[in-house]
């Protein structure tokens, strides 16, 4: 490549890289550099350079290690349905061919509906008294009263129920991107297997689910990431409550740092939170799709 | 596709009924909250809830859009969204380009960094943030308010505009060379035509990213900069719990975007699915 075409390259992304730098890069050494101080609320405030002590006080408090588990719990949650319903319906329209296109469209609707609407949408659905989802189970013969489940108001449920709104938004991206993954699969390789009598889930667990391996890895992290980083649409639906059952770390940070008036002891937190992704989302990257190892 | 697709007439009823069952179950919430948004406020919040309104009503949209600060936070929505669709797109372009057409390792470290912000919790950015646009004497604006939406908005442009101009053939721009067209010239008059759908689908992530988004909207607007994310939360506190009223905004909100995307439907489809297909 010739000396000028190089410089001309980097002429052209110099814009955005100096935008990203200065508007992500920039506040986030601030934010990281936050956690090694104790910092007034007050804009302007005294700051006092306190070393490891807000990662400690973080650490030991109960607060923040129930958030971190909370966290995990209502990613593994929402994940797990998506990827469950999302590869099903993927090949329910695969199975229908292009005779699905239409409906294909339709499904996509609610990822363009932003999450907060979709998280009040919900708790109207579930709310106790006036929620339809109780009354039409009840309907249905399945609950004796409307009131049987507190989807929102009883804690040991909450934190699932938080996440059906972000299950019901974000399954049709799953969907969409395992069907694309679909029509790579070669025809002749599921012909040969339905020949040689391969039953139902064995094409599955054999050849389909290996095959789409790489596609399926994106997918999973891509979501991943943005479940494990739910802020509105738990805000919205919970805030947190009750009883703390569905304050996620994000939602610990956000009040730690405005509520509570502690940035210094958010930084810490959202620091720890911040390497922990960076971690887990490089290993599952590694280990689920192995980049090159294929071909 | 021949080896997935069924032939037996009785496994394909099935799978029609199934499809089925799965768009009622999809559909309804959605269905039931602009059903909600016709009855009047008293009905939508009744015990038993009934599905469809005994009486269909305009009211919920009339207090829901004469409510202050309403009108102005939608206007507010269009102003951000269309703005950081405007930087997104300007930064994202001319950078995607590079990357593809002249594969140098600044460039590939470029990507890799665009897709690892990605993994960035929005506080982290958001909290310093706020500080900046005080400094930059800029707060409550929609134009920082259009910055920080960006800062979403850019890596997934790139990503999304790269994958567009890998699918041009590099023939073309050296045709265009041929006849006298400079670097930036090919690009502009020549390669950014053919992918013009590419730009259209790019644009309208960046347009989504910014409509749907809220904890930035949080941290960086108090009054005057309000998006309409942040109104319709705060129907529950400020006004007691409107529920008509909510579903009423919330529908206005909606449905423009859920139309104007099921419209350019075959565009959206391909750039959900390229970049991770690709991957």
């Amino acid at each position: 490549m010739r000396t000028s075409d190089r410089r001309f390259a980097l002429w052209l992304m110099a814009p955005a890289a100096a935008f990203l730098a200065a508007f992500v890069l920039w506040p986030l050494v601030r934010f990281v550099s936050n956690s090694f101080f104790d910092i007034s609320p007050m804009a302007g405030g005294p700051r006092e350079f306190v070393g490891f002590d807000n990662f400690a006080e973080a650490l030991g408090s109960p607060a923040f290690q129930g958030a971190s588990a909370r966290t995990l719990l209502y990613t593994v949650i929402v994940v797990s349905l998506e990827f469950a319903f999302g590869l099903a319906i993927a090949l329910i329209f695969a199975s229908l061919g292009e005779r699905s296109a239409v409906f294909r469209t339709l499904f996509m609707y609610p990822l363009m509906i932003a999450p907060v609407v979709a998280g009040l949408l919900w708790r109207f659905l579930l709310i106790d008294n006036f929620g339809i989802v109780n009354e039409l189970l009840q309907n249905a013969g399945i609950l004796n009263q409307a009131s049987d489940i507190g989807w929102l108001s009883d804690p040991d449920i909450a934190l699932f129920s938080v996440a059906l709104p972000d299950v019901w938004l974000t399954t049709s991206f799953i969907t969409l991107v395992l069907f694309a993954g679909l029509q790579n699969v070669p025809g002749d390789i599921i012909e040969a297997a339905k020949l040689d009598g391969a039953r139902f889930h064995t094409l599955l667990f054999r050849i389909i689910i290996p095959l789409l391996r790489p596609v399926i890895a994106v997918a999973l992290i891509i979501r991943g990431i943005d479940a494990a980083r739910a802020f509105d649409i738990i805000l919205i639906q919970t805030n947190g409550g009750p009883q703390e059952s569905t304050t996620t770390l994000s939602l610990l940070i956000y009040r730690t740092m405005t509520r509570y008036g502690d940035p210094g002891l958010a930084s810490a937190m959202g620091t720890m939170y911040l390497i922990a992704m960076l971690i887990v989302a490089s290993f599952a990257i590694y280990a689920i799709w192995r980049p090159g190892s294929d071909k | 596709m021949i080896g997935l697709e069924t032939n037996r007439r009785s496994s394909r009823i099935l799978l029609w009924i199934a499809l089925a069952v799965v768009l009622v179950a999809y559909g309804f919430p959605f269905l039931y909250l602009t059903l909600t948004s016709f009855k009047t406020p008293l009905d939508a919040i009744a015990v038993p809830p009934t599905i469809l309104p005994s009486e269909w009503t305009l009211e919920n949209y009339v207090t829901a859009l004469s409510k202050d600060g309403v009108i102005p936070a939608l206007i507010n929505s269009v102003v951000t969204a269309v703005v950081s669709t405007g930087f997104s797109l300007v930064l994202a372009v001319p950078a995607a380009y590079a990357i593809t057409r002249y594969r140098t390792v600044p460039g590939q470290v470029f990507v890799v960094a665009a897709l690892v912000t990605r993994m960035v919790p929005t506080i982290a950015v958001g909290a310093p943030l706020v500080e900046t646009m005080r400094t930059l004497g800029i707060s409550d604006t929609s134009f920082a308010l259009a910055i920080a939406h960006t800062t979403i908005s850019l890596p997934l442009s790139i990503w999304l505009m790269a994958s567009f101009f890998e699918a041009v053939p590099d023939e073309l721009e050296e045709a265009a060379k041929v006849d006298g067209a400079s670097r930036l010239g090919a690009l502009w008059r020549v390669v950014l035509p053919v992918v013009s759908g590419g730009l259209a689908v790019t644009a309208i992530f960046a347009f989504l990213a910014s409509w749907n988004e809220f904890l930035f909207a949080l941290l960086l607007t108090s009054v005057r900069a309000q998006t309409t994310p942040i109104v319709i939360a705060n129907f529950q506190t400020q006004f007691g719990l409107d529920w008509g009223g909510m579903t009423a905004l919330a529908a206005i909100y909606s449905i423009p975007v859920i139309l104007l995307t099921l419209a350019l439907q075959r565009h959206i489809v391909a750039g959900l699915t390229l970049g991770a297909v690709k991957g």
